[in-house]
């Protein structure tokens, strides 16, 4: 993307991004386990952004909301109400509300460095930001299902249901425990990555090719034209991916939920 | 071209598999969102569960797709 | 287009990224597990304790309106029954003053037609008397000179008078 952007010399062929835009070299502490790269140098700043902005938004919240108070206020009022109680109600899901709004918000700010003019990456966009919060979602779904059901208790529910045949359970129980143990956690990181990714590639193939036509084309009389149509294509995917970033971030935080509800006994 | 070969295809072929991974959830998110509209135009009572539910069917849906992207990109 | 280069390496995590990640979500949670939620859940309960006290304070006023009101009813009622009860009492107290003025008016008019009575009974009375006296001087008078006598003695005089005045009162009665 960037070098996509500050490409300004004719090129033979547009400047396309590359899966590489996702594997930056490391620019800090080479070598070290606490080497940074580019994505993680965006990841940090968000985070500083978001402890920053919510944190002065907390330390400063009155009772009477201002105008941006009330914003930060609906999205906790959503993540209470529209996920964590209308899934699993309120007397379960009150413990749950801190850890999903945690993933919620986190996942929302890190979406957004997509599309913020400079960064252009989402700070989710390497395979382990999505696997650690979907590692998470995992240890607490196991954790509360052996405090609520025991763990032979999770495993027999969830592997060998009542009512089914048994030669069945043959089949059963290995893709169940296969999707408890793994394809859970893998779907809400591949679901997560594989969205930044795509969503990172498709605009920045629209404005490349953008920049290719306007500026590195020799026929300028097509050239500006269909450039344009690949700016305003460009921008339409932008703010497609602002949708993205909070669509990603909610289903993750709803499927989280559902996944600690069904470690609860059935009501 | 050689006079043995038939056909010849250029390019990543694992594009064309996206292509052809898409087809199904495609498939699903339209039996998803026009099944979620006709209960909430039957029900409109209940919309808010129907949407949370049909977004998680969206997000199971999606995850197939996904993973004809990601198969492209590893098995190259 | 070099998609398929380093694919593969998309999903190979690299240590650092993982020490990075692991700090970030520790960092992220605390903040929110320790700060964030306790002090918007401290806020809303506040927001929802005043609002609950909001709601108990109109209800008082409320409460207070609904006793002014039963109140002023009542007083509204008393007050209606006080009026019902004076023009009640002018009207019996008229109704008696009209009764009094009759019966006085009455009792004046009865005795008027009493004294009236009793004034022509005494003249009546008076002018029989003194029509006896004259009636009796002129029949003296007349019978003398019918007789062509004069009737001397006084006895023979008065008893005819007497006797005439019978006569008359006789015929006058009949």
């Amino acid at each position: 993307m960037v070098e996509a952007m500050g490409m300004l010399f004719a090129a033979e062929s547009p400047d396309l991004p590359t899966v590489n835009d996702f594997l930056p070299p490391e620019i800090l502490f080479q070598g070290t386990p606490f080497a940074l790269n580019r994505i993680i140098l965006i990841r940090i700043v968000a985070t500083i952004i978001l402890l920053i902005v919510l944190g002065i938004t907390a330390s400063r919240a009155k009772l009477i909301p201002g105008r941006w108070q009330s914003i930060v206020e609906t999205g906790i009022d959503f993540v209470r109400e529209s996920v964590v109680y209308q899934v699993m109600g309120e007397t379960r899901g009150k413990r749950y509300v801190p850890m999903i709004s945690t993933l919620f918000f986190t996942i929302f700010v890190f979406n957004l460095c997509g599309i913020i003019p400079g960064m252009n990456m989402a700070a989710n966009a390497t395979v382990v930001m999505p696997l650690v919060f979907a590692v998470w979602v995992l240890i607490q779904y196991w954790v509360t299902a052996v405090r609520e059901k025991g763990l032979w208790g999770f495993v027999r529910d969830e592997c060998f249901p009542k009512g089914v045949p048994w030669p069945v359970y043959i089949l059963l129980a290995p893709i169940q425990l296969c999707e408890l143990i793994l394809i859970r956690p893998a779907s809400l990181t591949i679901r997560l990555f594989a969205n930044m990714v795509s969503g990172h590639l498709l605009v920045a193939t629209a404005l490349a090719f953008a920049q290719y036509w306007v500026i590195d084309a020799t026929n300028k009389l097509a050239g500006i034209p269909i450039g344009a149509l690949w700016f305003v294509f460009g921008f339409v995917l932008t703010l497609f991916e602002a949708f993205v970033a909070f669509l990603q971030a909610y289903v993750f935080a709803i499927l989280s939920t559902v996944y600690i509800s069904m470690s609860y006994p059935e009501d | 071209m050689d006079i043995i070969t038939l056909a010849q295809v250029s390019g990543s072929l694992s594009v064309i598999g996206y292509g052809i991974a898409t087809l199904g959830p495609g498939l699903g998110l339209g039996i998803l969102f026009g099944k979620a509209m006709e209960s909430t135009a039957r029900q409109p009572e209940v919309s808010g569960k129907i949407q949370m539910i049909m977004f998680i069917g969206l997000a199971l849906v999606e995850v197939l797709g996904l993973l004809g992207f990601v198969a492209a990109l590893v098995v190259a | 287009m070099t998609l398929a280069e380093g694919g593969i390496d998309l999903f190979l995590p690299h240590t650092y990224d993982i020490v990075w990640s692991l700090i970030i979500l520790v960092i992220v949670a605390l903040f929110f597990y320790k700060f964030f939620m306790p002090k918007f859940n401290a806020i809303l309960d506040e927001r929802a304790a005043k609002i609950e006290g909001n709601i108990a304070k109109a209800e008082a006023a409320k409460a207070e309106a609904d006793a002014a009101k039963e109140k002023y009813e009542a007083q509204l009622s008393t007050a209606r029954v006080e009026a019902s009860k004076i023009r009640d009492d002018a009207r019996a107290e008229a109704s008696h003053i009209i009764a009094d003025a009759r019966s006085r008016a009455e009792s004046d008019a009865a005795q008027i037609t009493a004294n009236a009575q009793r004034s022509i009974e005494s003249q009546h009375q008076q002018a029989l008397v003194s029509l006896k006296g004259e009636v009796g001087v002129l029949a003296t008078a007349l019978a003398g000179k019918i007789l062509g006598s004069k009737l001397e003695n006084d006895d023979v005089q008065s008893s005819m008078i007497d006797k005439m005045i019978d006569d008359m009162a006789g015929s006058d009665k009949k």
